[in-house]
C-alpha cells in the first residue's frame, strides 16, 4: 500500500529549481533510499517533505496532500526528519536536545524517551553532556533519536553515515533496520554510501541534479553496468 | 538550559535575595544608589536576553522598548494625572504591543539585517519623541518632576530588589519549562527547531512578548525612580550597549549570568568615575568584555561554574586520593 507519494515535484530556493518533476512511492514499511552526488538535491527533497522548501507537485501521506502545509502539521501528522549533519543543538545536553523532539508528542515523551535510551543506550549515559562535545556518531543516534521522540510513523533520514566511520555506520544501519522490523517503520534514506543505502533498502531511486534517473531494486542496480561505473567507478 | 526546579537551586534562590536584602544594614547609603542602577540593568540585561540571548534575534533597539514603558507612564502619570497604579500596568501592556511591532521584522530578517532594523526603531523613536506631540513628551527637555514611588535610597533599593528578585525567579522557572528550552534551541538552530514541527513563529512571539512587558516593566518603575526622563539619556547607543555587554559579559542565555553582568558593569563603571570621569570608561569595559570573550564567550557564569567544578573536583579528589 503506498505511503508517501511524491508526484511531479519541482522545489526552488528563489529563482533557481533544484528538483524537476520528482514522482515516486514509498510503501507502507519499507525502506526506500534515494542515493545521489552533492547537488543532486537529496536534502531539497527532505526540505520539501518537512514543508521548509517552496515547491510544486503533490507530496500524498496516506492520500493527504502535504504541500502547502506547514512543517508543524506535518509533523503532527506522523513524519518525523533527522536532517544532514544532525543539526543538533549544541550548547544543550542531549535530554534537552531529546526533549525538544518530543515537543509536540506530549502525551508521547515517557515512552518515546525510553524507546530512544533502548536503542541508543549510550544516550541514556550522556544525558547531560552537551551535544557539541559529542563524537559524530553519537550526535547521529541523539539526531535520530530526537526525530523518533516525534512519534514518526515516516522516518525521513537525511544522509545519516556522512562523516561516520565504518563502524558506526553498521550500527546506524542495524538501528534502523530494527526499527523497520520490529516497529514497522517506513523509513525514506537519502545517501551517497551507496553500500549503505543498499544493503537496507528495499527499492533505491537515484537521483542527478535533481531528475531521477534510475530506480530499482538493489539487485537491479547492482546489475546495471552504467551505473556501477558512475558509481563505483567499475 | 532546560530540566527541572529543583529544591536547592530555589534555596540558592532564596539565600541570594535574602543576602541582598541585607544590604541596607551593611552599605552605605551612596553604594545602595549604585545597587539600585544594577538591580534596574539587571532587568534590562534579563528582557534583552529573553528577546536576544535565547532566541538569537540580537536587537540593537531594546531602548525602544524601554522608552515606550518609562514615556507611556510618565506621560499618563504627569500629563494626565492617572494614578500610578494604573498608568504603569497601561505602559507594560503598551510595551508589550510594541514588542509586537518589534516582532513583525524578525518573519522576514536574520542576524545582522534584524539588528540593523532594530536600532532603526531606537533612532526613530528618539527623532519622534522630540517632534511629535512635545507638548506630551517634553521634547528633547523630556518630562521632570514625574512622582517617585519611593523616598530615600532604602526603599528605592527594596522596591527594585522586589521587581529584579520576583523576574528573574518568574524567567528562571519559564525557562525551566519546555517552552523555555524550546527558545534556547531556536537561539541554536532555529531550522531543526522547525523541522521537529514546533511553531517557530509562535514560541519567538512570545520571546519577544515577555521580554517587551519586562523592558516596560523595569522601563515604568525605573522612570519613577529617577522622577525625569530624556531622549538622549534614554535612546543612546550607550545605555543600548550597556544592556547588551552586561547579558554577553555575564553570560547569554542564563538567568544569573545577565544580573552578574549587570552588576559588574554597574561597579566597574562607577569605581572608574573619579579616575575616568568621561567618556574613556567604556573603553576600560570594553577592553574587559573583550578578554573576557576571548577566553571564555560564554561569560562569568561559565568562568564560575567551571571554578565551581574543578573546586568540587579537587575536594571530591582530596577525600578519594
Amino acid at each position: 500500500m503506498t505511503f508517501l507519494e511524491i508526484d511531479q515535484l519541482s522545489a526552488f530556493y528563489g529563482q533557481a529549481q533544484s528538483l524537476h518533476d520528482v514522482s515516486f512511492n514509498v510503501d507502507q514499511g519499507d525502506i526506500v533510499a534515494v542515493i545521489g552526488t552533492n547537488g543532486a538535491g537529496k536534502s531539497t527533497l527532505m526540505d520539501s517533505i518537512m514543508g521548509m522548501v517552496k515547491n510544486t507537485g503533490a507530496i500524498r501521506l496516506e492520500g493527504q496532500d502535504l504541500v502547502g502545509r506547514n512543517s508543524a502539521d506535518i509533523v503532527k501528522m506522523g513524519v518525523g526528519y533527522a536532517p544532514e549533519r544532525a543539526h543538533l543543538f549544541p550548547f544543550m545536553s542531549v535530554e534537552d536536545n531529546l526533549m525538544v523532539g518530543g515537543y509536540t508528542a506530549r502525551d508521547d515523551i515517557g515512552r518515546n524517551l525510553a524507546h530512544v535510551h533502548e536503542l541508543f543506550p549510550v544516550l541514556k549515559d550522556r544525558a547531560t553532556q552537551e551535544t557539541a562535545t559529542q563524537s559524530g556518531g553519537e550526535r547521529q543516534m541523539v539526531s535520530l533519536g530526537r526525530a523518533l521522540m516525534t512519534s514518526p510513523r515516516l522516518l525521513l533520514v537525511d544522509e545519516p553515515t556522512i562523516g561516520l566511520s565504518p563502524k558506526v555506520c553498521s550500527e546506524i544501519a542495524a538501528t534502523l533496520k530494527r526499527l523497520n522490523e520490529e516497529d514497522g517503520l517506513t523509513i525514506l534514506i537519502t545517501e551517497q554510501n551507496i553500500n549503505f543505502a543498499m544493503s537496507l533498502a528495499k527499492k533505491v531511486f537515484v537521483l542527478e541534479t535533481g531528475h531521477i534517473r534510475v530506480s530499482g531494486t538493489p539487485e537491479e542496480l547492482m546489475a546495471d553496468k552504467e551505473l556501477n561505473k558512475a558509481y563505483f567507478g567499475t | 538550559m532546560g530540566g527541572t526546579i529543583n529544591w536547592r537551586h530555589l534555596l540558592l534562590w532564596a539565600v541570594f535575595l535574602g543576602g541582598m536584602a541585607l544590604l541596607p544594614q551593611l552599605v552605605s547609603k551612596g553604594t545602595l544608589r549604585t545597587f539600585i542602577f544594577a538591580n534596574y540593568l539587571a532587568i534590562f540585561a534579563m528582557s534583552w536576553d529573553v528577546l536576544s540571548g535565547r532566541t538569537g534575534y540580537i536587537s540593537f533597539g531594546h531602548p525602544f522598548l524601554i522608552g515606550i514603558g518609562a514615556y507611556t507612564t510618565a506621560i499618563l502619570s504627569y500629563r494626565f494625572d492617572v494614578p500610578v497604579g494604573v498608568s504603569i500596568p497601561l505602559a507594560v501592556i503598551t510595551t508589550m504591543a510594541a514588542g509586537t511591532l518589534f516582532f513583525l521584522p524578525a518573519l522576514r530578517v536574520k542576524g545582522t539585517y534584524f539588528a540593523l532594523v532594530t536600532l532603526a526603531f531606537m533612532e526613530l523613536m528618539y527623532q519622534l519623541v522630540q517632534v511629535i506631540r512635545p507638548d506630551l513628551t517634553g521634547g528633547t527637555r523630556g518630562i521632570s518632576g514625574v512622582q517617585t514611588l519611593t523616598r530615600g535610597a532604602v526603599n528605592g533599593y527594596y522596591l527594585s530588589l522586589v521587581l529584579m528578585g520576583t523576574i528573574a525567579v518568574s524567567l528562571w522557572a519559564m525557562m525551566k519549562t519546555r517552552m523555555g528550552t524550546a527558545l534556547s534551541a531556536i537561539g541554536m538552530n532555529e531550522e531543526a527547531v522547525e523541522g521537529l514541527g514546533l511553531n517557530t513563529t509562535k514560541l519567538k512571539l512570545f520571546a519577544f512578548m515577555v521580554g517587551a512587558g519586562v523592558a516596560g516593566i523595569g522601563g515604568a518603575f525605573y522612570v519613577h525612580y529617577l522622577g525625569s526622563i530624556a531622549p538622549r539619556a534614554l535612546f543612546d547607543i550607550n545605555f543600548l550597549f550597556t544592556i547588551i555587554v552586561a547579558a554577553l559579559i555575564g553570560g547569554a542565555s542564563t538567568i544569573i549570568g545577565p544580573m552578574a553582568g549587570a552588576f559588574f558593569l554597574t561597579f566597574l563603571l562607577e569605581y572608574l568615575r573619579p579616575i575616568l570621569p568621561g567618556a574613556e570608561r567604556y573603553f576600560i569595559y570594553g577592553g574587559i568584555a573583550l578578554v573576557l570573550y576571548m577566553y571564555q564567550p560564554k561569560g562569568i557564569y561559565e568562568v564560575i561554574r567551571q571554578a565551581h567544578f574543578k573546586l568540587a573536583g579537587s575536594a571530591r579528589h582530596e577525600h578519594n586520593p
